[in-house]
């Protein structure tokens, strides 16, 4: 027995050690890959903005400012050197404001973390009640619920946050657009995210109970008397959110990426805004340090993800050579 | 799985139709329209202004000229003249000014006992400081100059005494006192001018001596001004100088269209930047007012490049000249706040002529000079020669909402002359990269507060911009820029100034469209008292909110 747990302990530790480096290996990829996407995209922010057609500066004028922000070296040597700042901890300044990257940065994150976690949770909740619907009420309604889920899918999201806007905001007056980081407006915006989020979630809630329902254990209990109630709640409920876990993981990336539309529609100022004003703009250093920062947020999330399944689910990866052997 | 680009695309084009939506949900609480009955200024209260980003930042050299940034730049500073909507220079800072009969030297009379918020003197010294950044800028501190300022010709800006400054040129610039009152000449501090890039990114750091200074700002969200109770000079021309009524000017950013006017028309904000224009009846038939100041500037329209295919053919630029149909532009696409164009300069800018004639629609002319040049009208229903399919690919200018619906109109107007025109959409990130390629077709956004820009900007000569990529073989257009630039008195150049816009017209170097609005503004009625200066901006300085 003590065997087999250090087995299981040296498996785990070696697990985690190498996901670990795959995930440091996962971000450095994604700044070295959108540092090269950014530089082969036309302009820059310094550029773009001197050529406003309004500024009448003459191309001299603006080769000597885009030389001063050292952007008429050649990309590698540019690579190079944003590289060994990063690598410092520096990223930079923003091209197009001037301010310090990190500062826009560490401005926008609160606002974006806060509505993220809020519609991850009601993105759960949305989904549990679905799924939940869908096994316990009788089929016709249960029929209706199923369908739930496409319907949230195919509504942009666009159109669910200027339709809540329109209602809550400009007729019912439940909040107001001009104070976007009030309770109520966030719990709006993070509805506006959560809603095409859930859907997926309970798409696979929905699936997996339908499997572990099927499963003889669950005959058992039923036959057992126990009630569908009690059945789902004691013994299909647990199994079946496993693949969730998995699944909450990869919506992260919807969170982030959904966040650009709901925080320029609610007035949000955001990872997302902060995204797309310097896409736009071609502003490099902010867009790479915000790809950074989503891709150490991926990594780190599945990475609990990953670590998590095998301590829920003893079946699962780690543990299959120990158990071939037992068998 | 959700399809993100797909999703992207459709929020462009989606959120413009849904914004009728958002206007009718909104429309069930009208504002109290009744009690706008006051036409004295009250003092005090709130004014919230929505605008859709300041994404640019707060370095001045490089934002105070900008559309959004612009509008916060003008309440923070003062200028030394200020230039009205008519492009009269009436005095500011600078009380007075003399120029000598050459319009080589001119000596500024500066008005006395004007402060920055941060106590220092706007004096002689303050002045010069200011002068230089503008005519010269920093280069190796990443400072760019201001872009209109008449640099070629700047010799020195000098204090005499605490109150006077004299600035010398090496040849005749007329335009100098007018450029003071452009938008890019704003007085700052001498300490933030002398402070790095990056202390000047943060808005805390500039120091104006105008009517508002700031209280507090968020980045990409809000922006609190507060009203500077010691103000004593603002411009005489707005008819008030003492101390703003708003207590503070609020800017928040608000990025979609759609939500910025209901949010106005719900009452939770008072005034909004940039409305379509086609939503423009509706909101006045609301009670609300919508603005559309036309600045300084040339109008909306097409420079042409002379020197590539197909516009290198005279006949082609006459076909354009005169086959678009600019009437049915302005009813199909505009209200009635806009204006036909009368030249190639905004009919704002006092040398205007109106040379409407010059650029007729005609058909007949436009189809009979393409077929006697040979262009001959094919089976596909666009016109050929040697072979060649006579086509033009146009973006429309991401600066100016409007043109994209103009830019259709005007493709399907060609067909009938047979010239197939292609359409290209290009956003402000790409459309340097457009303008570099030196399309036949540039549209055409720039204000300028002195008609001798026009002459800087032609030609390459003294540095110019070469619009017309003619280089310096055009004879008398060189001798029509040189004598504009050369003037001595404002009524030679006046008529110099017509009898170039009559050449360029005729050459179809440039095809006018339509007297450009840039900058729209929604407000609420319960606000009052907005003016507006001749580069098109808001000023809140002397506006107040009724209860």
């Amino acid at each position: 027995m003590g065997y087999t747990v250090s087995v299981r302990l040296s498996g785990y530790r070696n697990l985690v050690l190498s996901r670990l480096g795959q995930g440091v290996l996962v971000i450095f990829l994604a700044y070295v890959l959108s540092f090269i996407v950014v530089s082969v995209l036309p302009g820059d922010a310094i550029t773009n903005a001197l050529h406003d057609p309004q500024s009448g500066l003459s191309e001299e004028d603006i080769a000597r400012i885009v030389a001063f922000y050292g952007l008429d070296k050649p990309v590698l040597i540019q690579l190079l050197l944003a590289l060994g700042r990063f690598v410092t901890g520096d990223l930079g300044i923003s091209l197009q404001s001037g301010l310090p990257v990190t500062d826009l940065v560490f401005d926008a994150l609160p606002s974006t973390t806060f509505l993220a976690l809020t519609a991850l949770i009601l993105a759960l909740v949305l989904a549990v009640a679905i799924a939940v619907g869908v096994h316990l009420l009788p089929s016709g309604a249960a029929g209706i619920l199923r369908s739930v889920p496409s319907f949230f899918l195919s509504v942009p999201n666009f159109v669910i946050g200027l339709v809540l806007i329109s209602v809550f905001g400009f007729t019912l007056h439940t909040f107001t657009i001009t104070e976007p980081n009030a309770p109520v407006a966030t719990f709006f915006a993070a509805l506006t995210l959560a809603i095409p989020v859930s859907a997926p979630l309970a798409e696979v809630l929905i699936s997996s109970l339908d499997v572990e329902a099927r499963q003889d254990y669950a005959l058992v209990a039923r036959s057992r008397g126990l009630s569908r109630v009690n059945v789902f709640a004691q013994h299909l409920l647990k199994p079946s959110a496993l693949p969730s876990v998995t699944m909450v993981a990869l919506l992260i990336g919807e969170l982030l990426g959904g966040a650009v539309i709901t925080e320029t529609i609610f007035g949000r100022n955001g990872v997302g805004t902060l995204v797309q004003r310097s896409v736009g703009a071609g502003d490099q250093p902010v867009l790479l340090a915000v790809v950074v920062l989503s891709a150490v947020v991926f990594v780190l999330v599945n990475l609990i993800a990953d670590l998590s399944v095998p301590l829920l689910d003893p079946r699962t990866s780690v543990t299959k050579k120990k158990k071939a052997v037992v068998s | 799985m959700n399809s993100p680009i797909v999703k992207r695309r459709s929020f462009l084009t989606g959120t413009g139709a849904l914004a009728a939506l958002a206007i009718l949900t909104a429309c069930g609480n009208k504002p109290d329209v009744e009690s706008t009955g006051s036409t004295s200024p009250v003092r005090g209260g709130a004014l919230t202004f929505l605008i859709q980003g300041f994404d640019a930042g707060w370095i001045s050299s490089k934002t105070s000229i900008s559309s959004y940034e612009g509008n916060l730049w003008g309440h923070l500073t003062d200028k030394l003249v200020y230039v009205n909507e008519k492009g009269d220079v009436n005095p500011w800072i600078a009380e007075s000014w003399d120029e000598n009969s050459d319009a080589t030297e001119f000596v500024l009379h500066l008005k006395k006992g004007v402060t920055f918020s941060d106590g220092t003197a706007v004096d002689a010294k303050a002045v010069v400081e200011n002068i230089n950044a503008w005519a010269v800028g920093d280069a190796d501190r990443g400072i760019a100059k201001v872009g209109l300022f008449p640099s070629a010709s700047f010799e020195s800006a000098k204090a005499t005494d605490a109150a006077t400054v004299k600035v010398r040129f090496s040849s005749s610039t007329l335009g100098f006192i007018a450029t003071l009152g452009y938008h890019g000449c704003i007085l700052l501090a001498p300490a933030t001018l002398k402070s790095s890039t990056e202390e000047q990114a943060d808005l805390a750091k500039n120091i104006g001596s105008g009517p508002f200074m700031l209280k507090s700002w968020q980045q990409g969200e809000s922006y609190v001004l507060q009203r500077r109770e010691d103000y004593a000079w603002g411009p005489k021309a707005l008819g008030y100088s003492g101390p703003a009524y708003l207590d503070t000017l609020t800017y928040k950013v608000v990025r979609d269209a759609s939500v910025r006017t209901s949010t106005v028309l719900s009452g939770q904000a008072d005034v909004s930047f940039n409305v379509e224009p086609q939503e423009i009846d509706s909101l006045i038939s609301q009670g609300f007012s919508v603005s559309t100041p036309r600045y300084l500037g040339f109008v909306d329209g097409f420079q042409v490049n002379t020197q590539t295919f197909p516009t290198n053919q005279a006949s082609v630029r006459q076909a354009l000249q005169h086959g678009i149909d600019r009437q049915e532009i302005l009813s199909t696409i505009y209200t009635q706040d806009w204006q036909a164009a009368s030249t190639f300069i905004q009919g704002t800018v006092p040398e205007a002529g109106d040379f409407a004639d010059h650029f007729n629609f005609d058909l007949k002319k436009a189809t009979d000079g393409l077929e006697k040049d040979g262009w001959t009208l094919e089976s596909d229903g666009f016109r050929h020669k040697d072979g060649k399919l006579l086509e033009i690919t146009i973006a429309a200018n991401p600066y100016v909402p409007s043109d994209k619906a103009m830019d259709e109109l005007i493709a399907q107007q060609l067909q009938r002359v047979g010239i197939k025109l292609n359409l290209k959409v290009i956003d402000v990130a790409n459309y340097s990269a457009w303008q570099n390629n030196e399309p036949p077709l540039l549209h055409t956004s720039r204000s300028f507060v002195d008609v001798g820009t026009v002459a800087g900007i032609l030609t390459n000569r003294n540095g110019g911009e070469d619009w017309f990529k003619l280089g310096d073989s055009d004879e008398k257009l060189n001798k029509l820029s040189d004598q504009i630039a050369q003037a001595k008195n404002r009524k030679d150049r006046a008529k110099v100034a017509n009898e170039l816009q009559k050449y360029v017209l005729d050459q179809a170097y440039f095809i006018p469209l339509v007297q450009l609005v840039q900058r729209l503004y929604l407000s609420s009625p319960k606000v009052q008292g907005i003016q507006y200066n001749g580069l098109a901006y808001a000023n809140f300085y002397t506006a107040w909110v009724t209860q």
